[in-house]
């Protein structure tokens, strides 16, 4: 069945026509076109697709969008603030903490969360909340390392 | 598929009396997964995310209420979760990862009623209670009837778990939910679950459950009856896992073969069995 719905993403209200049975992620990417959002396994294992929804990392391939129209959602497209990047983003960039970059986004949601969350993670802390996230080329050291750059406010972002 | 968010249990029940073919949805963590594979599509989708008495959690009389559709991040983070009920923090905290953690539900996951999820096995070992309502209205079941078989539990049709009652007593016991898994975040390969409490040298309390090796978590009051008035010597921790081992019927799959889930079994039981104990004897 069809229905449309409205979804906060990103601050911004978006009233889409979607399926009942739609995901999220089949929405930020087929209907509204915010492809930063990847679909890798669609099952909730890979965190390719991670969101916030009211702040909190979720999967977008395992939430169904119609249960979403009272949540603030934020996708990787929401982390730059007019058009600056963020300072995880920044250090990312600056780390080399991707090859492809399929993970990326993903990867940058869980990273937000915790530092939201905890500003002084230990490393230990940042592998353990990063261990969601499947990344198969840079074997997790620069991203980590990144992320901990932030924690200990260098950005190196040259 | 239609879907319907009911914010009364009024509403709820004439859902599920008029309609066939419906799915409760509450994290959706393991339901939109089937979903998205074709596994399931039901006619209609019940969302329980609007029903207040399913929300939250509450001491009464020394048992503490999770509602059903708590998540595992909620309970993680409870700090009145303590004695005995501290076992069942300790499972929350070990599932999967936190964006799973942040959707995954209590009553989703004990219905689901995956033998190598992490709180069924947990619940066992906490003598918990699970409170359903149905058409023919509410009732509870002992957390050792609930589970039937591998993705089965004795929730009748159309029956809707509520709530989980956990005991905090015996309030000087303490709970540990060992899972050894191939990476953090996966399924157990074999998990323990063990609530302890002694009195000086004396086990006074003792209740044991094994998950990820049988249909349903693996709970002997025999092995419990051996460690309790014992002094916990290794001889009494070995024979207590051995009658475990001997009525454990693991599978073969990709986390781990029969033969070494049974290796895992006294090893693990032994190393929750012994962690107690040292701290119990440091309080
Ligand atoms: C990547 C990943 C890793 C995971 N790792 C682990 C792990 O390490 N350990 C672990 O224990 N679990 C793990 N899980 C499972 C997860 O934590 C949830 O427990 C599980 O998804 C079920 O909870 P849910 O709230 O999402 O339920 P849903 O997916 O919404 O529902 C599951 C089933 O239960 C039914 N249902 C839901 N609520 C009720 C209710 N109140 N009454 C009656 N029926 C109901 C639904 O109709 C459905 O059939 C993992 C899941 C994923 C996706």
């Amino acid at each position: 069945m069809m229905e449309t719905i409205s979804l906060t993403i990103n601050n911004e209200v978006h009233t889409v026509l979607i399926e009942t049975r739609q995901t999220l992620l089949s929405v930020l990417r087929d209907k509204l076109f915010l492809c930063g959002t990847k679909n890798g396994c669609n099952h909730g294992v890979c965190g390719a697709c991670n969101v916030l929804v009211d702040g909190k990392a979720m999967r977008a391939c395992l939430l169904l969008a119609i249960t979403l129209q009272e949540r603030e959602i934020t996708t990787i497209e929401g982390l730059s603030e007019n058009g600056e990047l963020s300072l995880l983003q920044k250090a990312f960039a600056s780390h080399q903490a991707f090859q492809c970059g399929f993970c990326t986004s993903g990867m940058l949601i869980s990273a937000t969360a915790l530092l939201d969350h905890d500003s002084t993670p230990s490393i230990s802390k940042i592998r353990h909340e990063l261990g969601g996230n499947i990344c198969r080329c840079t074997g997790y050291v620069q991203i980590i390392d990144a992320v901990k750059s932030v924690c200990e406010g260098k950005t190196d972002c040259t | 598929m239609n879907y319907v968010e009911p914010s009364s249990i009024t509403e709820l029940m004439n859902y599920v009396t008029t309609v066939e073919d419906y799915r409760c949805l509450a994290g959706g963590a393991t339901l939109v997964a089937m979903m998205n594979v074709g596994l399931v599509e039901p006619e209609l989708l019940i969302s329980l995310h609007k029903l207040d008495e399913l929300k939250g959690m509450r001491i009464d009389q020394n048992v503490i209420r999770i509602g059903a559709m708590t998540t595992h991040t909620a309970i993680t983070d409870e700090d009145r979760l303590t004695g005995n009920a501290s076992l069942v923090r300790s499972a929350a905290g070990q599932i999967a990862h936190s964006a799973v953690r942040n959707m995954g539900t209590i009553g989703g996951a004990i219905s689901h009623a995956d033998p190598s999820a992490d709180f069924p096995a947990a619940l066992t070992a906490a003598n918990a209670t699970i409170e359903v309502l149905g058409p023919s209205g509410r009732r509870v079941i002992q957390i050792d009837d609930f589970f039937v078989n591998y993705l089965e539990t004795s929730l009748t049709e159309k029956e809707i778990v509520m709530a989980i009652m956990v005991p905090l007593s015996p309030a000087d016991a303490i709970g540990h939910h060992l899972k050894f898994s191939r990476v953090d975040g996966d399924y157990a390969t074999v998990s323990v679950s063990l609530a302890l409490a002694m009195e000086g040298r004396i086990c006074s309390y003792a209740r044991i459950a094994v998950g990820s090796v049988a249909a349903v978590p693996l709970r002997l009051k025999e092995a419990d009856d051996i460690l309790i008035g014992s002094n916990l010597e290794e001889s009494e921790i070995a024979r207590a896992s051995e009658l475990l081992l001997k009525s454990s019927d693991p599978i073969d799959d990709v986390r781990g073969s029969s033969s070494y889930r049974k290796f895992l079994i006294p090893r693990l039981i032994r190393q929750a069995v012994l962690q107690s104990k040292k701290e119990l004897s440091y309080t």
